[in-house]
């Protein structure tokens, strides 16, 4: 049946040019399960990027099929199968963390279909894969950012490094940022580890503060950071504090209270300072729709995930070539996203910039843009 | 530094010794490994939260509220979903905990999401003592007080009281206390109330220590809580206090002095739970559970 | 007779799974294939679980554990020392780590084998006391296993977990090694072994008193388990390639005690019947975390509502239906006259 009406969709399609196909591209998502709300957010953009842009340039029209993975590695496998085997899809976005976004990349590379990960920032995730891609950037990238602009810019001379070990996005970040902070001159004297779920840190704030460094670098998320930013404050250790985008939301200055004040943390991008037309654009239409200014930069990465996809799709004779898809992703240079310029090299890593912010009266602030 | 990490914790044990009492008193008279425990101690926080935060109580009215509203949802957890199943195998019992446990959960994770909410924490219990180069948030002292002070009540109830004597009798044998025109159930019914309130109130204390509220908070302490329980020796509520104490204590000596295995901190409860189970099953307080309680 | 007729409805039964996986690869698309390939896994899982949780009536909570040891050991012996080399971004491995390397049949004796081994060291502390402490403490051994797997990168990668496992897991080798432990499971319960586990389950102090050695039935019954949840658990590392810590939590033992639960504790042909609802199941009930409409009014999507639902539905069970689908009763049993069942 399906064959047929494929067939028939064809034939007409030959018959008269003017009549436009639906193109199925996945999205694997963390819609429920301990990272629902990450996830939700992420689905938010993409799917307003869809409603912005629902057509490619030759009519035809795009179809997201949207499939929960509850954050869990045995259902993101059923969904890329379910997605390449049933639906047909051209690309997948998705997923949300890194593990699960490497299950869906394993799967997909098998079978030639080009993934964009929206979020997923660890290193390893596209070695060795021919249609991996990213629209954010990764671990080392990230880490070095930090490291630099705290030994350059802010003359720090110590760190503390707590490194979550149940968090591959912490492992990587504070990898990253241990070898670029040791290039830069500056010296690690203690690494704390500690695991996500955490909730009693007084051991590790008092270790800290007998260490005595310069400032701390707190790879983690946001509920774990917050905890440690408070209870530092109880026992009066007040040196600089920074994190990467793993705090990037108002939940974090929600939870910190006034313990994150003077914060400092990486992010994508700072909806106060549109990085480009389509940023502009993209913050217009989303204030008109939800009334609020504020896009996250899950919400940005999640459009630049598909618009990027479109982007490359547009490129291509006929959208639905999987292989020419991919190869036009990677292609890409100067694309102007809503959450910035992005190039995308031959791995499938993106090359964009990161914006650092500090924590102000309960809101984050545009601090500086770094370019890589 | 070394006294500071004592007194940290002395604070993180004295956290797990007032959960694990409410676990403890449960297991005494039913036998019954309440897996929800731990998420009636998260229902506790919840409702200080929309105490204070939503409701705009005052800290002890918020307090009231969560140990009012926690002790009724363990009692009627108790009368639809335990009550039932006295006579089932035991089994049925532990599969229905979980059960209620999973529910708790994931209907607050359904109906106010899985994101974590700040506690406002009243600001007199914010203030930190400092002295000698030590630093002492009061919100920390408060508990270690607080514990002490429930385990003086719960144990004056226990030996004192006309309840107290129907709950010890009922943990040596249920069919004698209902001969002795005893309404057994009704007795449990208490006992699972007083534990869920004894839950709250370490609910509210735990989102005073760490001001942020979530559904899964319940998990690991809950866990930790029965670990301690058991160390300690199951039925006894000193030794509760005990084995609290000395998990706590673990945890900290284990970061502050032996950083290399500061990732392996979750598993000693359990490693504890084990060992003690191997060489002194009746736990540390050594009472023959067979025989006595409390 | 009796004998006879119940192994022809049981090898008929056989021979039909079988002649359905032959037919099944070149029917079905992938994606019911990889559905079928997990309902295969699971059926493996519940299978064992069942043996110490119904047939022998310790409640137990070790799957994820179990689990989590055979996907590990299977990984590691499948993955190439290339493949391996590039893998381990956080600390070197150990040299030993590299040079592990077996073909899949080894890998997966060697699963169960370590699986087995644990088991055996777990009971001692546990079994000698009343059954009661066996849930916390195998709660407890699952969470230290993840604890492990996150903390020791030099064998496990850490969080990272093992990637590029050879995709060796297909309908013949789950299918078939389903079968294999369906029928070792049921020869355990029908022989000495399994009535002395059911004694221990209706009645402890009789068992004793009748001179069951129940320490040696529970110890039994819990690493035959075990043996099974580790090569389960193989199979599912070469069925994802990929494997991580978090794979391992507690949800994963929770998934397998609906199963049982529903096809009624016990009863090894209800536990097949259970993988197969909650595991095609599962996919129908999605319907549940999206907006539903009633009466013209739109619910927002919730989210995790399957969850509660989940948990609803075991509680019920509990308090119902506590047979579940099938009660104690086995495939052959439902062929049987009225007069017999009726028992």
């Amino acid at each position: 049946m399906r064959k047929l009406s494929v067939l028939a969709a064809s034939a007409l399609l030959l018959a008269s040019s003017s009549f436009a196909k639906e193109i199925n591209v996945g999205v694997v998502m963390s819609m429920s399960g301990p990272l629902a709300a990450y996830g939700q957010t992420c689905n938010e953009g993409i799917e307003f990027a869809h409603s912005l842009q629902p057509k490619l340039k030759n009519g035809d029209t795009v179809k997201l099929v949207l499939i929960d993975t509850k954050g869990d590695k045995v259902e993101s496998a059923n969904a890329t199968t379910r997605l390449i085997s049933s639906d047909k899809v051209v690309g997948i976005i998705g997923e949300l963390t890194s593990t699960n976004t490497a299950q869906v990349m394993a799967i997909a590379d098998k079978k030639e279909i080009p993934v964009i990960a929206p979020v997923a920032t660890n290193d390893k995730l596209t070695e060795g894969k021919k249609f991996a891609n990213r629209v954010c950037f990764t671990d080392s990238f990230q880490g070095a950012v930090v490291a630099n602009y705290a030994a350059k810019d802010l003359k720090l001379k110590t760190a503390v490094v707590v490194v979550d070990q149940a968090q591959v996005y912490s492992l990587g970040l504070a990898k990253a940022f241990k070898d670029a902070f040791s290039a830069a001159g500056g010296k690690i004297v203690k690494e704390i580890k500690v695991s996500s779920g955490d909730k009693d840190f007084k051991a590790v704030v008092s270790q800290i503060k007998a260490a005595n460094p310069d400032f701390m670098f707190l790879p983690m998320y946001h509920p774990e950071v917050s905890m440690i930013a408070r209870q530092a404050k109880q026992i009066g250790l007040n040196k600089p504090m920074f994190s990467g985008d793993g705090v990037a939301n108002q939940t974090f200055i929600d939870l910190g209270g006034d313990a994150v004040e003077g914060y400092m943390f990486t992010d994508f991008f700072d909806y106060g300072a549109p990085p480009t037309e389509r940023s502009k654009e993209f913050i217009k239409a989303y204030a008109a729709k939800t009334g609020k200014q504020e896009v996250n930069s899950f919400v940005a990465l999640g459009a630049d995930a598909y618009n990027l996809m479109v982007d490359a799709m547009n490129r291509c004779a006929n959208p639905e070539d999987n292989i020419c898809v991919n190869n036009e992703i990677k292609k890409t240079k100067g694309f102007e996203g809503v959450s910035g310029v992005i190039s995308m090299d031959e791995l499938g890593n993106s090359t964009r910039s990161a914006v650092i912010k500090v924590v102000q009266n309960a809101k984050a602030v545009y601090k500086a843009t770094v370019n890589p | 530094m070394f006294m500071q990490q004592m007194i940290n914790g002395f604070s993180l044990g004295s956290m797990y010794a007032l959960i694990a009492i409410g676990y403890t008193m449960v297991y005494g008279v039913l036998r019954l490994i309440n897996f929800a425990h731990g998420d009636i101690m998260m229902v506790g926080g919840f409702l200080g939260f929309f105490g204070v935060a939503v409701l705009e109580l005052p800290f002890l009215a918020a307090v009231l509220l969560a140990i009012v509203g926690s002790a009724l949802l363990g009692m009627a957890s108790d009368r639809i979903a335990y009550r039932p199943l006295r006579s089932a195998p035991k089994i049925s019992l532990l599969i229905t905990a979980i059960g209620v446990s999973f529910f708790l959960e994931n209907a607050f994770n359904v109906f106010f999401g899985g994101v974590p909410r700040a506690f406002p924490v009243p600001s007199v219990l914010e203030d930190i003592l400092e002295f000698g180069g030590l630093t002492i948030p009061v919100s920390a002292l408060i508990v270690p007080i607080l514990t002490a002070m429930l385990l003086a009540i719960i144990l004056w109830v226990l030996f004192k009281t006309k309840y107290g004597m129907a709950i010890r009798a009922l943990a040596f044998d249920v069919d004698t206390v209902n001969l002795m025109g005893i309404d057994a159930n009704r007795i449990i019914t208490i006992v699972f109330g007083m534990g869920s309130a004894l839950a709250a109130v370490g609910g509210i204390f735990w989102v005073v220590n760490y001001p942020s509220v979530d559904p899964m908070m319940g998990v690991l302490v809950g866990l930790k809580a029965f670990a301690a329980a058991v160390v300690g020796g199951i039925g006894s509520v000193g030794g509760a206090v005990l084995g609290g104490l000395i998990i706590g204590f673990t945890e900290v000596v284990v970061i502050a002095f032996l950083p290399e295995l500061g990732g392996y901190k979750d598993a000693f409860a359990f490693i504890f739970l084990i060992l003690i189970l191997l060489f002194k099953p009746t736990g540390i307080l050594g009472i023959d559970f067979e025989k006595s309680r409390f | 007779m009796t004998v006879k007729k119940d192994q022809w409805i049981n090898l008929s039964f056989v021979f039909g799974v079988i002649g359905f996986i032959g037919i099944a690869n070149s029917f079905f698309d992938e994606y019911t294939i990889r559905i079928l390939n997990n309902i295969a896994i699971f059926t493996i899982l519940a299978v064992s679980y069942n043996l110490i949780n119904g047939v022998t009536g310790q409640f137990s909570l070790e799957p994820n554990g179990f689990v989590a040891i055979g996907a590990y050991v299977t990984a590691l012996l499948l993955v190439s020392p290339e493949a391996k080399q590039y893998q381990y971004a956080i600390v070197d491995p150990y040299p030993f780590v590299l040079s592990l390397h077996a073909n899949f049949v080894v890998a997966l004796v060697l699963s169960g084998f370590f699986a087995t081994c644990l088991a055996l060291v777990l009971s001692f502390p546990v079994f000698r006391v009343r059954g009661d402490y066996l849930a916390i403490v195998t709660l407890g051994f699952g969470f230290i296993i993840k604890i492990f797997a996150i903390n020791y990168p030099e064998v496990t990668n850490g969080s990272l977990g093992l990637n590029d496992i050879p995709e060796f897991s297909n309908l013949y080798w789950t299918g078939g090694i389903a079968i294999i432990a369906v029928i070792t499971v049921l020869n355990i319960v029908n022989s000495k072994f399994g009535r002395a586990m059911k004694a221990v389950r209706d009645d402890e102090d009789a068992a004793i008193a009748m001179g069951v050695n129940t320490f040696k039935a529970k110890t039994f019954a819990f690493c035959t388990s075990a043996f099974f949840e580790g090569v389960g658990g193989g199979l599912l590392a070469a069925l994802l390639t990929s494997i991580s810590p978090d794979l391992f939590d507690f949800f994963f033992t929770f998934q397998l005690l609906i199963i049982i639960v529903l096809g009624g504790l016990g009863s090894t042909t209800g536990a097949i019947v259970g993988t197969i609802l909650v595991m095609g199941g599962s996919e129908w009930m999605r319907f549940l975390d999206e907006p539903m409409k009633f009466f013209g009014y739109t619910t927002p999507a919730m989210p995790g509502l399957r969850m509660v639902v989940f948990s609803l539905i075991l509680i019920f069970i509990m308090l119902f239906a506590r047979e579940g689908i099938m009660g104690k009763k086995e495939l052959k049993d439902l062929f049987k006259g009225r007069k017999r069942s009726a028992k």
